[in-house]
């Protein structure tokens, strides 16, 4: 696989993280906020020792096609979460076609963004992670339209309404599950050029201002009707207008619509890359073969029991016992 | 008999025999002349061909002395005088088969053969009728030089000369085109040029076996990438100091004869945004240019997409005067949004067509009936809205900013069009998404295409996102290579 650097890197991933952000569904407040950053300290943690494996000039590409497996299950499922994410929020957000078609329009979309992700995979990394560079600044500049609309125009006692939480560790767990792009993190961060845990610090503090930045806007938006809202960040960024004679939510569409498309590319690339060299036959079937096997995952989810304990054992396992139990081998070989 | 045979089949030295073998390769010809006498007590024979040399320059420089010469003892002896002791052009190869002797004599080469001798003298006394130097048609410019390339690969060849008077700056002629035996000329600065990316020329150039090369086009998928881009990652120009400011940047130039364009490797998304009235102005001055036709570019692809898609499905980004005026122009219209734009695009694509291939008078004729007469009366009929008829206006003339990219932006404004037309602004979010992605994947030899944007390069910027002065450049001394991965 072509080398990348640590910014084409955070980009494909903080692509990945706003997507999820975006189709988070629950109650917001400014505990869960700051359980969604401490959870992603804790990530960062746990990732120390990948950080390790890839800074010794390893990578899970090359360990074996027992840890190979596993990371493909895991990119696997989370293609799967993504497009059960973007089925329901789609729901309150106005696709043309789909709203008016019901289920066909619903799979008629789904098709279309994996037609597109298909194409985008099959360009491969150095394509999709210079598209996901472009496609993030525009993002970052939608994104800070919505929060300084947010700023302005809103109720700032919202951030101290803590009704809708459910205690803090609860939300750290929430935070640490909210991780769709930790996968490909594990897998791509040892072909980023330069230093392994500045490219990984670099992310995560990225990370980290993305979080702060959308959950906050979301609480000052739609802090006040919270228990009524489904996605908080969707309504947040419907509610927030900067113009007073003009809505501008369907502009959140465009980025909801590029980011699911990236978000989803981005876990087909890399889950691409570990079928082909699990089976190297099977090279020019790779990336429909993985999109085929998300859609079919899709339906192990149901959107409602994404945030479960499950998901974050899921995490633990792949972004820090596998990596450790490849550094043991390697001390006890050694 | 084939042209690989003619290049193993050496001259004939018989004098008879090999003016036959002449007359029979080229099938009895009319313009191939053949000038039989003696000099030197030797039978010569003088071939040209007709049309193709100056016949004063011949008459002084070739024939007066070539038949003046004393008694030599044969025909080696002959050609050993000619070529040591008469100086009868500055241009004077060898042919020593029949492939080299008629590429030589069919490019305007005076030609001489000699009784007992296996080779044959030639002297360039090219006078073929050639376009004088022109201001380019394409590349409009206002302060800088009015010259533009020219037919004759050998007369560009010294107008970049004219201009890098540097040793470092390389001329490397060549032949290709099996039946054509077109002159190609690689330009390239020795000190500036990626050693990786000559050797890669090279080798694609090697790959070439047309019989024919007449336009830059014929060349282009030799130098240029195997996948489908939707931009071409080589550039043309027909201005030879936008040539030389390539040249100087490290980059490959392809000068073909017979064609006033040259090729230009590798190109990047960016420079089809730049001209050489940049930097002639201020700097702020070009920079608020530079973004003008950013916006002109992004205005020629999505504003017939855009309008259709927030006319049928997203009226709620409008404010409400506008909708109100927008809503009642669309209804007095027969067609949906989505035809009439199509209409209008696909009709002015036709009228295009029409005006580039009449004759220049005719194409004045063909203006003023689609303009006033077309344009006119289907607004007057309300076959056509007015808004949508300025919208379809402002996108195409915004597409003339940016003459270079013209051809993909007409594809592309359709394809918005049907995608925006169908699913709104998540049409054209997700052909934007493929379109991105497909510009991203656009690399040749390494370079690609969307640098010093994705990949970033901050020092790219002083040309990119502004117009940097010059005192500021010069220091920086930028060369392609600091863009290839």
């Amino acid at each position: 696989m072509d080398k990348i650097t640590k910014n084409q890197l955070s980009a494909m991933l903080l692509i990945t993280d706003a997507f999820t952000l975006f189709c988070f569904r629950g109650h917001i407040c400014l505990i869960t906020a700051l359980g969604f950053l401490c959870g992603t300290v804790f990530q960062f943690i746990m990732s120390l020792p990948l950080i390790k494996l890839c800074k010794d000039g390893n990578s899970v590409e090359n360990s074996g096609k027992f840890v190979q497996s596993i990371y493909l299950v895991y990119l696997l499922l989370w293609g799967g979460m993504l497009f059960s994410m973007l089925w329901n929020a789609s729901d309150v957000i106005y696709i043309p076609y789909e709203n008016s078609n019901g289920i066909w329009g619903k799979l008629l979309i789904a098709g279309l963004i994996a037609l597109v992700c298909l194409y985008s995979s099959s360009t491969g990394i150095k394509a999709v992670s210079r598209s996901a560079v472009i496609a993030s600044a525009i993002g970052a500049i939608c994104l800070l339209i919505v929060a300084v609309s947010a700023v302005f125009g809103s109720d700032w006692e919202n951030l101290l309404r803590t009704e809708n939480s459910d205690g803090f560790f609860k939300e750290i767990s929430r935070g640490f599950i909210l991780s769709g792009g930790l996968g490909s993190f594990a897998v791509l961060l040892s072909f980023t050029k330069g230093n392994t845990l500045k490219n990984a610090l670099y992310y995560f503090t990225r990370k980290i201002i993305l979080t702060a930045v959308v959950t906050v806007s979301s609480i000052l938006v739609a802090g006040g009707i919270m228990k009524i809202t489904e996605f908080p960040v969707v309504t947040a960024a419907q509610l927030s207008q900067p113009f007073p004679v003009q809505r501008i939510d369907s502009l959140f569409l465009i980025i909801f619509a590029v980011f699911a498309i990236f978000s989803i590319a981005v876990q087909s690339l890399t889950a691409a890359g570990l079928l082909m060299k699990i089976f190297p036959k099977f090279r020019h079937l790779r990336t429909t073969s993985v999109l085929v096997l998300m859609i079919g995952s899709a339906f192990l989810f149901s959107g409602e029991n994404n945030y479960s304990i499950v998901y974050a054992v899921a995490i633990a396992f792949v972004l820090l016992v596998v990596p450790l139990a490849i550094l043991l081998k390697r001390s006890l070989t050694k | 008999m084939k042209q690989q045979d003619y290049k193993e089949m050496t001259i004939i030295p018989d004098l008879k025999l090999n003016i036959k073998k002449i007359k029979e390769i080229s099938g009895g010809s009319s313009d191939v002349l053949i000038n039989e006498f003696v000099t030197g007590n030797i039978k010569c024979a003088l071939l040209c061909c007709e049309g193709m040399l100056s016949t004063s320059t011949i008459t002084e420089l070739v024939l007066e002395p070539i038949t003046n010469i004393d008694t030599k003892k044969d025909s080696h002896e002959l050609f050993h005088y000619i070529q040591n002791y008469l100086l009868l052009s500055v241009d004077r190869p060898e042919a020593t088969n029949y492939d080299s002797l008629f590429r030589l004599i069919n490019s305007g080469f005076a030609v001489l053969i000699a009784d007992g001798i296996n080779k044959a003298l030639a002297f360039g006394v090219q006078g073929y009728a050639v376009r004088s130097i022109s201001e380019p048609s394409g590349e409009g410019n206002i302060m800088g030089s009015h010259e533009g390339f020219v037919e004759t690969v050998r007369t560009n060849m010294s107008l970049i000369r004219r201009r890098i008077k540097s040793p470092e700056l390389v001329l490397e002629l060549f032949v290709k085109g099996e039946k054509s035996k077109t002159d190609l000329c690689l330009c390239y600065m020795k000190d500036r040029v990626p050693s990786e990316l000559l050797k890669r020329i090279h080798k694609s150039l090697d790959n070439i076996q047309l019989e024919t090369i007449l336009t830059t086009g014929y060349i282009k998928p030799f130098v240029e990438s195997d996948n489908f881009e939707l931009f071409s990652s080589t550039g043309t120009t027909e201005r030879p100091d936008v040539l030389c400011s390539k040249l100087i940047e490290g980059r490959v130039a392809l000068l073909i004869d017979g064609v006033p364009f040259s090729i230009v490797i590798p190109k990047l998304f960016c420079e089809s945004f730049q001209t050489l009235d940049d930097y002639s102005f201020q700097p702020y001055y070009s920079t608020f240019i530079r973004w003008i036709k950013y916006a002109a570019f992004l205005i020629a692809v999505l504003l017939p997409a855009v309008y259709a898609a927030i006319v049928i499905y997203h009226p709620e980004l409008l404010n409400s005067t506008l909708l109100m005026l927008l809503v009642e122009a669309e209804q007095k219209a027969p067609l949906s949004i989505v035809t009439e734009s199509l209409f209008v695009l696909l009709m002015y694509e036709i009228i295009r067509e029409a005006g580039i291939r009449l004759p220049k008078p005719v194409g004045g004729a063909v203006s003023i009936v689609s303009g006033l007469i077309i344009g006119d009366s289907a607004v007057d009929s309300g076959l056509i809205s007015t808004p949508l008829l300025t919208m379809s206006a402002l996108a195409v003339i915004s597409g003339f900013v940016v003459p270079e990219l013209n051809d993909t932006i007409t594809i592309l404004r359709l394809s918005f069009l049907i995608a925006g037309g169908i699913f709104g602004l998540f049409g054209i979010s997700i052909l934007a998404c493929a379109v991105l992605v497909n510009i991203c994947s656009t690399e040749d030899y390494g370079f690609p295409y969307t640098a010093p944007l994705s990949p970033f390069r901050s020092a790219g910027m002083d040309d990119t996102a502004v117009r940097a002065s010059f005192p500021k450049m010069q220091s920086r001394n930028f060369t392609v290579e600091e863009y290839h991965e």
